[in-house]
């Protein structure tokens, strides 16, 4: 496995795509994400993220992604070709 | 392992129809995913694989992924399927049907199906109601559920639709919830395996519809009480699937009911299972099957041409 390292990740929503219904911000086991005024995720607690993928996987509709640094995609490539 | 949003838009979705119409929070959405990711993670070409589905909220999902795609009529998508496996069957078939489009008025197709046995992975989306229409009480609705035309709670009992694809002879049956994304791919995965017909029922939420009237009205609550109210399946006893061990009975929910009234104490045994449900070993699809007995026939005419 990947060493985790919370903190080194991005967290990216698309407003055009969101439809502000918090399943991301409940399943997130962190409490990386919060819901703003319109409902809407934002990273609260950026700090916080490990990179787990549980708000991209019970988000509906491709609106969240979590970005991360460009050696981190790195590992995750070569992880993929060996899977 | 998780394939990147971005990349599953890019490559199996049609972004230009995004966002769906699909209320918030809505499961399908997430079984698109989960099916997109499935695809990706056995390598298949998406121009070799195609989508067809019914009539209903569910059905509207082949208008949405960038595969070989029909929206046929209500309850038919069975039927178109087998047309295009038989003409076509180096093609991966997907068929997508919602509970009322499967059960139904789809039934009958769905049952002579499962009867021939022919290659496709069809998913069966249970959210309890017909969406797309109101939120009507559909076969899958369990008792004490309420709906639209069922204010008081239905009093009939559901279909069990894994005993009825055991019976007519399906090849796989999986049961997966949009809660458990990560095993909602890898059971999709499964049954991208199978030769012959399987079946993967998904529990899903219409928490603006039966949700609603449940006391479940937030995607979030309704999708939660999946987890309480499903039980894995035992690993050690996956390994006897194709033994007819672990019939769910006809009174289990396939729907979260935790807040329905009849049904206070869900207790374990009454949970309804996931995982892999049964697989028949050595099955063969029909279209393999057709194509063989054609070579066959063939053979033998030539056979007695020659001896002409
Ligand atoms: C022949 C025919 N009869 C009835 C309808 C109306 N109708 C459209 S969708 C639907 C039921 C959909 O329920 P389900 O299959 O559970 O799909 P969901 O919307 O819940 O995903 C019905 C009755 C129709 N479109 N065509
Ligand atoms: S990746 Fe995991 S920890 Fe990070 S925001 Fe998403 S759910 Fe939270
Ligand atoms: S799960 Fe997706 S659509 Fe729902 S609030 Fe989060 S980012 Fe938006
Ligand atoms: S009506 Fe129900 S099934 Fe249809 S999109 Fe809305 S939540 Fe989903
Ligand atoms: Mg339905």
């Amino acid at each position: 496995m990947a060493q985790v390292t919370p903190g080194i990740y991005e967290v990216q929503v698309d407003k055009n795509f969101c439809k502000a219904c918090g399943l991301c911000v409940a399943w997130c086991p962190q409490d990386v994400l919060a819901e703003d005024d319109e409902r809407y995720p934002f990273a609260l607690h950026l700090e916080k993220c490990i990179n787990c993928k549980l708000c991209e996987r019970h988000c509906p509709d491709f609106a969240i992604e979590i970005i991360a640094p460009s050696e981190v995609l790195m590992i995750e490539d070569i992880l993929a070709e060996g899977a | 392992m998780k394939v990147q949003t971005s990349f599953i838009v890019k490559e199996y979705l049609r972004p230009k129809m995004l966002p769906s119409t699909w209320c918030g929070g809505c499961g399908l959405g997430i079984i698109m995913g989960a099916i997109a990711q499935a695809v990706h993670f056995k390598g298949l070409d998406k121009d070799n694989v195609a989508m067809v589905s019914g009539i209903g909220c569910t059905g509207r999902m082949s208008g949405y992924m960038d595969f070989n795609t029909i929206h046929t009529t209500h309850g038919r998508a069975p039927a178109f399927a087998t047309g295009l496996k038989m003409a076509r069957p180096e093609m991966t078939v997907l068929t997508v049907m919602g509970d009322g489009d499967a059960m139904s008025i789809g039934g009958n197709h769905l049952i002579h199906a499962m009867r021939r046995n022919i290659g496709m992975v069809a998913i069966v989306v249970n959210n309890s109601v017909y969406g797309l229409t109101g939120g009507q009480t559909s076969p899958t609705t369990p008792i004490g559920g309420h709906t639209t035309t069922a204010q008081s709670g239905s009093f009939e009992r559901p279909m069990n639709l894994e005993a009825l694809a055991r019976t007519a002879g399906a090849a796989f049956y999986a049961r997966a919830t949009v809660n458990h994304t990560a095993s909602l791919t890898k059971l999709i995965e499964r049954a991208l395996d199978v030769s012959g017909f399987a079946l993967v029922e998904i529990i899903s939420n219409c928490h603006v519809l039966f949700g609603k009237m449940n006391q479940m009205a937030e995607a979030s609550t309704m999708i939660a009480a999946m987890d309480e109210d499903t039980w894995r399946t035992n690993p050690t006893l996956l390994r006897r699937a194709h033994l007819p061990i672990r019939l769910t009975s006809p009174e289990s929910p396939s729907a979260p009911v935790h807040a329905l009234t009849e049904m206070d104490d869900v207790e374990d045994e009454s949970r309804t299972w996931r995982g892999v449900i049964f697989e028949r070993k050595g099955s063969v699809d029909l279209s393999k099957r057709y194509y063989n007995m054609l070579g066959r026939i063939r053979e033998q005419q030539r056979a007695a041409e020659e001896m002409v």
